[in-house]
C-alpha cells in the first residue's frame, strides 16, 4: 500500500485558516491571495441582514484560506474584475441574499426568475442574429434547464444559461440541525455525486470537530469516492456517444455503467451509493472473500470498458465529430475557474486528489491529462478515459486488503470553521460550513459542476448549434448541483 | 396481374408501411445489444395518436392545419406512381417519374410552410435544415431518375423497371453509379444517419422529427404515417429500379421482398455502425452523390457515343 502524498500537514486533513479581513481592504486582500498563487474556489454569505459577512475562499495546495468580511448595508466592492470566476457567486448573493457589489456591471439576475429576458442575458446584435430558446423542459428526460442561444444561422454567437429551476432551500434548511445530520443535506444535493458532497460534508465537520480520519476511514471513502467515480465516466462517455447519435457506443458503456452500479449496490448496498459515508464513522465492511472477488470484477471490467473504448475512439465517424468541436482554451479555463476533467482536457494540472491527505491516494498519484491538451470534445472524453484506468488502478489497490469498520479518533485540533475539497467526477467540491456549538449555522456547498457551467457557455461559442447537445454532454454537468 | 399490383400498391403504402421503420428499429436494437420494440410499435403509435384530440398552437392559420392532410395526400399519391413487380397500374395517374419527384418536394413544401406557420424554433430550424439538404437531394434524386432513364429511354418508373430487368444493365457503369446515389436518397428521404438520426430526442440537432414537435393526435399519426409511406416509396424504387430483378410478375415481387428486406437491414447496419454526422458536411455528402450520378452520366453518354 502506498503512503498518501504531501504529508506536509501533521494530520490526515486539509488546512484551512480564517482570515478577518476589513471591507475597505477586501479588494486587495483578495488580489493578494491571487497574487500569491492561490486559486479562487467560492464565496458566500453568512450571517442574517443584521450582521451580514461575506467569505471567499482560495485554495492553495491542500490548505484553503477563507477571507471574509462584514457587509455595511449589504453594499461591497466586487472582485469579479480580479477573477471571472466568482461571477456566478456574486449574482447568487445578490439573488439570494440582497447583496450589491460595487463594480460589478451589469448584475445581471442568475438564481432570480422573476425578471424579464433582458435582465439576465447578453445583448448580441448584428444583421441576422436571433435567438433560439430550448427548454427549460426538453424532449428527453433531462433536468430542468433554459438555454438561450444567440445565433447566425447554425452558428453559435453567445449562450445564456438559465438554470436554479428547483431551487430546494437545501443550505437553508440544513440551518440549525445538529451537525451530524447536515449530511445527509449535502449527499441529497445530487445524485451523481452524493459521495463526493457527502465525504466533503463529514471531512468538513470532522475538522470543527476535532476528528481525525483512521487509516480505514481513508481507505473506506477513497474506495466510495472511486466507485463513483467509475459510473459518472462510464455514464459519461456514454452520454457523448448519445449526442453524436452512435448508439451502439452508448448502448455499450451502458451497460458497462451497470455493471459498475450492481457492483456498487452489492459492496455499499445502493446503487447510488447514498448512505455509504457518515460523519467520523465508516460502517463499510469488505472482508478479503468479499474484496478479492470484487476485485476479479473489477478486472474484468476494466477489460471491457478499455475495448469499448478502443472501439469507440477509433470509429472514423465518432473521430470525425470530436475533433476541434467545443474548445475551451486554457486561459479561459484559468480564468472561469473551470475544474476536474474539463480543466484538465485544456491543460490545467488540477486535481484536488492530489491535495487531499485525508484520503487514500498514493504519493504516485498524479492528475490525468489527455494526449494533445486541445480542451476540445475529444480531450474531455480522452482525460475521462485515461482516469477510468487511473481509478482502476486505485481500486485494485484498495481492494488488496480487507476493509474494516471504524470511526475517527477524536485527537485532532478544532479548527474555526469547516472547510473540506473533494475531487468530484465533475471537479472540485467545496463544502463550507460554520457552526454554533454543536448546530448548523451555515452550509455552503459549491460542486464541480457549478464551477463548469460558466465554463460551457464560453466552450460552446463559436460552434454549430446542432453540436451543442455533444459539447454539452462532453462536460455532462449536473442541474441539480445548482439546485441545492 | 395488374389489379394484384394495384392491390399490392395500395395494401402495401397504406397499412405495410409502417412495419419498415419499425423492422429496422427492432433489427437496430437487436445489434446494438437491446431486446427493443416490436417491430408492430408503430402500428400501436398510430393507434394511441389517432384516438387523441388535435391541438393547434396559438396564432397558427389554415396552413398549420392543412399541412399533414396535404403531406399524407401526396405521399398518397406518389405510393400509387411506385410499381411493384415491374407492374403500374396507373389509376389514371401514369407512372411518370418527376410526377413523383414533385410530388415528395409539394409535401416537403407543406411541412416546411407549416413550421413557418408555427413559428416554432426548433420546427424551423428542422424545416429549414430539410430544405437546404433537399437542394441537394432534389438535384440527386432528378440525376438517379434520368441515370435510369436513360436504358429505358422514358421516365415512366414501370419501363425504368423494365429496363433495369435481367443482368445486362448491371455491365453498364452508369448503373452501378445511379444505384450509389439513390442508396443516398434512401437515407435521406427516410431520415437515417448518417444524416439524420430518428431516435434523437436532442432538439437541437433534429431534421425530419423537428417540424413534427408541433403536432399532435391525428395530425402526428398522419404525418408518422406518411414518414413510414416515405419508407416504402423509397425502398420500393430502390428494389425497382437500382437492385438486381428478373422474370416476370411473379419472379419480381420475391426479388422485390428480398431487395426490401435487404435495404432495411443494411439502413440499421448503418445506423449501428455509423455516428450521425456534422450537419454542415452532410450536404458534401449528397453533393458527393451528384458527382458520381455525373460520372454515371459521362459513361452512359460516352457508352452511346461508342
Amino acid at each position: 500500500m502506498s503512503r498518501p502524498r504531501r504529508l506536509r500537514a501533521a494530520e490526515p486533513r486539509q488546512g484551512v485558516a480564517a482570515i478577518e479581513v476589513e471591507g475597505s481592504r477586501w479588494r486587495e486582500s483578495c488580489r493578494r491571495e491571487l497574487g500569491d498563487g492561490a486559486r479562487f474556489c467560492g464565496a458566500y454569505a453568512s450571517g442574517d441582514r443584521l450582521a451580514r459577512r461575506w467569505s471567499a475562499l482560495f485554495a492553495d495546495g491542500p490548505s484553503t484560506r477563507v477571507l471574509t468580511t462584514r457587509v455595511d448595508r449589504d453594499q461591497l466592492p466586487t472582485i469579479v474584475d480580479l477573477v471571472a470566476a466568482a461571477q456566478w457567486d456574486e449574482r447568487e448573493a445578490h439573488d439570494l441574499h440582497g447583496l450589491r457589489f460595487e463594480g460589478h456591471e451589469p448584475l445581471r439576475a442568475l438564481v432570480d426568475h422573476t425578471v424579464d429576458t433582458a435582465a439576465w442575458t447578453t445583448p448580441v446584435e448584428g444583421r441576422g442574429v436571433h435567438q433560439v430558446a430550448v427548454g427549460p423542459v426538453h424532449a428527453g428526460v433531462i433536468e430542468s434547464g433554459h438555454f438561450r442561444f444567440h445565433v447566425v444561422g447554425e452558428r453559435i454567437l453567445h449562450l445564456d444559461t438559465r438554470l436554479f429551476y428547483k431551487h430546494r432551500g437545501l443550505e437553508r434548511a440544513a440551518e440549525g440541525r445538529e451537525l451530524p445530520d447536515g449530511l445527509r443535506f449535502a449527499q441529497r444535493a445530487c445524485g451523481a455525486c452524493a459521495v463526493t458532497n457527502a465525504v466533503a460534508y463529514a471531512q468538513a465537520c470532522e475538522s470543527v470537530l476535532g476528528l481525525l480520519p483512521t487509516r480505514e476511514l481513508r481507505r473506506a471513502r477513497t474506495l466510495l469516492l472511486e466507485l463513483e467515480r467509475l459510473y459518472n465516466h462510464l455514464n459519461d462517455i456514454g452520454a457523448a456517444c448519445a449526442g453524436i447519435g452512435f448508439a451502439s457506443g452508448n448502448m455499450a458503456f451502458a451497460a458497462l455503467k451497470e455493471r459498475a452500479m450492481r457492483l456498487n449496490k452489492e459492496l455499499a448496498g445502493h446503487r447510488f451509493l447514498f448512505g455509504s459515508a457518515e460523519v467520523g464513522a465508516s460502517r463499510l465492511v469488505l472482508a478479503s472473500q468479499l474484496a478479492g472477488r470484487t476485485r476479479g470484477q473489477l478486472r474484468e471490467l476494466r477489460q471491457d470498458a478499455a475495448q469499448v473504448w478502443r472501439e469507440v475512439r477509433f470509429s472514423g465517424s465518432v473521430q470525425a465529430r470530436l475533433g476541434g468541436v467545443g474548445v475551451l482554451d486554457r486561459d479561459s479555463a484559468a480564468r472561469l475557474g473551470a475544474v476536474g476533467p474539463a480543466a484538465r482536457a485544456s491543460g490545467l494540472e488540477q486535481d484536488t486528489r492530489s491535495d487531499s491527505p485525508g484520503l487514500w491516494y498514493g504519493s504516485s498519484f498524479a492528475a490525468a491529462g489527455p494526449e494533445a491538451r486541445t480542451g476540445d470534445v475529444s480531450a474531455r472524453l480522452q482525460v475521462r478515459a485515461s482516469e477510468l484506468e487511473s481509478t482502476f488502478e486505485v481500486l485494485d489497490d484498495l481492494l488488496s486488503a480487507p476493509i474494516a469498520a471504524d470511526i475517527a479518533s477524536p485527537s485532532g485540533p478544532k479548527a474555526p470553521i469547516g472547510v473540506a475539497r473533494v475531487e468530484s467526477p465533475r471537479g472540485e467540491t467545496v463544502c463550507v460550513l460554520e457552526h454554533d456549538l454543536f448546530r448548523l449555522r451555515r452550509l455552503h456547498l459549491r460542486t464541480g459542476s457549478y464551477a463548469n457551467w460558466p465554463a460551457l457557455a464560453e466552450a460552446s461559442a463559436r460552434n454549430l448549434l446542432p453540436d451543442f447537445p455533444l459539447i454539452n454532454k462532453s462536460f455532462e454537468l449536473c442541474y441539480a448541483c445548482v439546485d441545492r | 396481374m395488374s389489379a394484384l399490383a394495384a392491390a399490392i400498391q395500395v395494401l402495401g403504402g397504406l397499412a405495410l408501411a409502417p412495419l419498415l421503420p419499425g423492422t429496422i428499429q427492432s433489427l437496430k436494437a437487436r445489434m446494438q445489444g437491446r431486446r427493443g420494440p416490436s417491430p408492430l410499435q408503430p402500428y400501436r403509435e398510430l393507434r394511441r395518436l389517432w384516438g387523441k384530440s388535435l391541438a393547434d398552437p396559438q396564432p397558427t392559420t389554415i396552413v398549420y392545419r392543412l399541412a399533414p392532410c396535404v403531406l399524407a395526400a401526396t405521399t398518397g399519391l406518389a405510393i400509387l406512381l411506385v410499381p411493384v413487380g415491374g407492374l403500374s397500374p396507373g389509376w389514371g395517374l401514369g407512372d411518370d417519374a418527376l410526377v413523383l419527384v414533385g410530388l415528395l418536394a409539394l409535401g416537403r413544401f407543406a411541412l416546411a410552410a407549416a413550421s413557418w406557420d408555427t413559428g416554432s424554433g426548433f420546427a424551423l430550424m428542422g424545416a429549414s435544415r430539410d430544405l437546404t439538404l433537399a437542394v441537394a437531394a432534389e438535384a440527386l434524386l432528378v440525376l438517379a431518375i434520368v441515370l435510369a432513364a436513360i436504358p429505358a429511354d422514358s421516365t415512366g418508373l414501370a419501363a425504368m423497371s423494365a429496363a433495369a430487368n435481367g443482368s445486362g444493365i448491371w455491365s453498364e457503369p452508369g448503373h452501378w453509379c445511379a444505384a450509389g446515389a439513390f442508396g443516398l436518397i434512401v437515407v435521406f428521404e427516410t431520415g437515417r444517419q448518417p444524416i439524420d438520426n430518428p431516435d434523437t430526442h436532442l432538439e437541437l440537432t433534429m431534421i425530419h422529427e423537428g417540424p413534427l414537435l408541433e403536432y399532435a393526435g391525428r395530425d402526428l399519426a398522419l404525418l408518422q404515417w406518411s414518414a413510414a409511406a416515405r419508407h416504402w416509396i423509397v425502398l420500393v424504387l430502390a428494389a425497382e429500379l437500382f437492385l438486381p430483378h428478373w422474370g416476370g410478375f411473379g419472379a419480381q415481387l420475391v426479388c422485390l421482398l428480398a431487395g426490401v428486406a435487404l435495404l432495411c437491414v443494411g439502413l440499421a447496419l448503418t445506423e449501428t455502425a455509423q455516428a450521425k454526422m456534422r450537419i454542415l458536411r452532410a450536404p458534401a455528402l449528397l453533393a458527393g452523390g451528384c458527382l458520381l450520378a455525373m460520372v454515371g452520366l459521362a459513361s452512359w453518354l460516352a457508352g452511346g457515343l461508342v
